[in-house]
């Protein structure tokens, strides 16, 4: 998002001088057309300098690291690191630990990203119009929010707690068998699902509301007239109206499903068995329990390239539904 | 006065900006250290540190809590890496060998000779059981600080109930089953009381089937080589197949990886009779449990073995000389037999160093609490905790195959061949540069 404000800045400070230049002597040199260029947009530089110096320190420098440790591996302990070109990244794509991993996220994106929109859009048709009771309800669904993740896995680590947790209290009494929720391979992905969708579905609502208030109000008033129900109003106008919100929200969604594994790590630490284990969390283990930077940066290397692929498709998707270039 | 008071204090501010080498005051280092059981053992750290200072004015530490076992070796790692090691740790101490290959440990004999003490003098202070996961190729790497060993935790009210004498705990693994049986309470096909639970979850679980295999005869490791695990092993498929039974045979045992705080909760709270746990949860039982209840060994299949448990304090690699001199003070402080008894008595862990035993505080507290005194019994059969290359990696492959056992979801002959696989795998590159590095 950040690279596509500073484009459009750019491309303002690069003036028609420019244009001008290159139609009057043909044949200009290169070099001196690049060099004119630079001059006409150098304020526009000295003005990014200040991010550009903390961005390269802080993001491309690091990027820029990973992309080295992930060419380097030491074959044994004592050895030093030598280079091995590609090899880190097919050790990561043949092990069965990664695949998993990325199955796991996988399901757990389409497991969060989907319920969690479904139920902030309806939270945001219930509670559009704005009055004391609704004002009140949105508080209490953006509560979630506000929690800390780490602190939130806490405390369903008591509700999670099998036998005597507060789950188990109360829908224990219904079932034969009471489930080991966070102990169980089969259930463990779920019950990480679900507090991931507790916490952000609230957060997508706000997303939601905003985007219903922008709802034409004589589209809507014209459907009234025209005698369409809730149903065809929904349907024909609310829905292609909000369809940059729904884009917008599912990169989001999309992102924080790769990004936040707090909750593993509170809860299960990628267990039992590999059930719960995320690729963040996988490319954690391998930096820090398996001490294997290599592998760790290949990995990385992968899912940021995943990443920033999806990132890309949508925006430009977005940027034309907007009319852009 | 007000600002002339300012005026010192700028001034002192500015001196200690500008002349850093004569701002003369105590050397300040950091102790990290975990809290792998339950118990109020944070708290009790912060009044042992504070005491430390106020005795030692040349020194001041500062208590760092870094979480688990393993979070803790991460952290250190990662301190060390970033050029800022930590000046102690008290690290798991089957950690040590992993750090020691991965140049991580200062060797401690220099500083032991510098004290006038021989190492068979030093190490002669503590349990002969715990020397083995803190001797290196004959290098003293780690001092214990607090250890433990597994204990059999009975509810001796439940026990009554069900017609079985707690004073005669169970010794066996038959006895066990009998017992477990007996306790367990149904209704209908609904288990509304469980008669043992055994810990699973990363560390615990390691440590638990260590404990077993070691009752079954078995080894789990090379004690004497980093380089080797004996996962498929009659001994160990042996202890993975009781484990088994229990859920799915006799159905004594909750399914399921069920946590080491998860497990101390259901016997707190009577939803389990039995328990194997570490003794460092001693101590939580004690204060939080309203029934009576006993501790026993660990029961036996072949033969009573258990492994030992809990950490050594060691000095990171990359110290300079003046933080390694606070941190050697610290260290032999904070394991003398005074200490090491106060500590013990607070956390339920037992004291390494044998005096501690001969103090009379020691006395006096084993005849008010003579459960206490179990583990240290114990300790005539322990054995060095597994220690290995990579041993969080290698010892996670193992966990991953039991809790499929542990949930039906493989069967234990199989699960231990995989694990057995993934572990020579990763074990692979040290062995290569060490047994099968051939001339």
């Amino acid at each position: 998002m950040r690279s596509t404000f500073r484009r459009g800045e750019m491309s303002l400070a690069e003036p028609a001088p420019l244009a001008v230049t290159r139609s009057g002597p043909p044949r200009l040199n290169v070099l001196q057309r690049f060099i004119a260029g630079f001059k006409a947009s150098l304020p526009a530089y000295l003005l990014l300098l200040p991010s550009l110096i903390f961005l390269a320190a802080f993001t491309y420098g690091a990027v820029g690291r990973v992309i080295v440790d992930a060419l380097y591996q030491r074959a044994t302990p004592r050895a030093p690191s030598r280079f091995v070109g590609l090899d880190n990244l097919v050790a990561v794509l043949a092990d069965p630990a990664f695949t998993g991993a990325v199955i796991n996220n996988l399901l757990y994106a389409v497991g969060t990203v989907v319920p969690s929109m479904a139920l902030a859009f309806l939270f945001a048709l219930a509670l559009s119009r704005t009055n004391a009771v609704t004002s009140a309800l949105r508080a209490a669904l953006f509560l979630p929010v506000l929690i800390p993740m780490v602190a939130a896995s806490a405390l369903f680590l008591f509700i999670f707690l099998p036998n005597v947790g507060l789950l188990d209290h109360y829908i224990g009494r219904l079932l034969p068998v009471l489930p080991n929720w966070l102990g169980d391979p089969d259930i463990a992905l779920v019950a990480i699902m679900v507090i991931t969708i507790w916490k952000n579905a609230g957060y997508y609502m706000l997303f939601f509301l905003a985007g219903l208030q922008a709802v034409p109000e004589d589209a809507m008033e014209a459907s009234y007239l025209d005698g369409a129900g809730p149903w065809q109003r929904l349907r024909y106008i609310i829905l292609p109206e909000l369809k940059p919100t729904f884009l917008f929200v599912t990169v989001i969604a999309g992102l924080n499903a790769v990004t936040q594994v707090d909750h593993v790590f509170v809860l299960t630490q990628g267990g039992p068995s590999n059930a719960t284990n995320l690729v963040l969390f996988y490319i954690y283990e391998q930096a820090v329990e398996h001490y294997d930077v290599g592998k760790a940066s290949a990995a990385t290397l992968l899912s940021l390239g995943v990443l920033m692929g999806l990132t890309a498709l949508s925006f430009r998707t977005l940027a034309n539904r907007e009319g852009g270039p | 006065m007000l600002l002339s008071r300012r005026l010192a204090l700028g001034l002192t501010i500015a001196g200690a900006l500008a002349f850093p080498a004569f701002a003369e005051g105590p050397t300040e280092i950091d102790l990290f250290f975990p809290v792998p059981v339950d118990g109020k053992l944070a708290r009790d750290m912060g009044t042992m540190i504070k005491e430390f200072n106020e005795t030692h004015p040349e020194v001041k530490a500062t208590a760092v809590y870094t979480g688990s076992y393993d979070d803790t070796l991460i952290k250190t790692r990662a301190a060390i890496k970033a050029g800022k090691p930590p000046a102690a740790v008290i690290m798991s101490a089957n950690f040590l060998l992993d750090m020691q290959i991965e140049n991580e440990l200062t060797n401690l004999d220099s500083l032991i000779a510098a004290d006038g003490t021989t190492k068979a003098q030093f190490l002669g202070q503590f349990f002969p059981a715990l020397h083995g996961n803190a001797v290196i190729n004959r290098s003293v790497y780690g001092v214990p600080f607090h250890n433990s060993t597994p204990l059999l935790y009975i509810n001796a009210e439940h026990a009554k109930e069900a017609g079985l004498d707690p004073d005669k705990p169970p010794q066996t693994w038959a006895e066990v089953t009998e017992w477990a049986k007996k306790l367990t309470k149904r209704e209908g096909d609904k288990v509304t009381r469980w008669g043992i639970e055994i810990p699973c979850a990363y560390d615990y679980c390691g440590w638990m089937m260590e404990t077993l295999t070691m009752s079954n005869g078995g080894r789990y490791y090379n004690e004497e080589f980093g380089g080797e695990v004996y996962y498929d092993t009659p001994s160990m498929l042996g202890a993975l197949s009781w484990w088994n039974d229990l859920i799915a045979k006799h159905k004594v045992h909750p399914p399921g990886a069920t946590p080491g705080p998860a497990v101390s909760t259901a016997f707190i709270s009577g939803n389990a009779s039995m328990m194997m746990l570490s003794t460092g949860s001693l101590t939580y039982v004690r204060d939080n449990a309203k029934f009576p209840y006993k501790v026993a060994f660990i029961p036996r299949n072949v033969r009573n073995a258990v492994p030992i448990g809990g950490a050594s304090l060691i000095i990171p690699a990359g110290l300079e000389a003046d933080k390694q001199k606070a941190a050697w003070t610290l260290i032999k402080w904070m394991t003398s037999p005074e200490k090491s008894g106060w500590w013990s008595r607070a956390t339920g862990y037992f004291a390494p160093n044998m005096a501690a035993y001969k103090t009379p505080e020691m006395l006096d507290f084993l005849g008010k609490n003579p459960d206490a005194k179990t583990a240290v019994d114990q300790l005539e059969v322990a054995k060095p905790w597994f220690a290995t290359y990579k041993t969080v990696p290698v010892r996670k492959t193992l966990e991953d195959e039991v809790m499929l056992v542990l949930n039906a979801k493989k069967q234990p002959k199989d699960a231990l061949a995989a694990a057995q696989k993934a572990a020579d795998e990763l074990l692979k590159p040290y062995n290569a540069e060490t047994a099968l590095k051939l001339p």
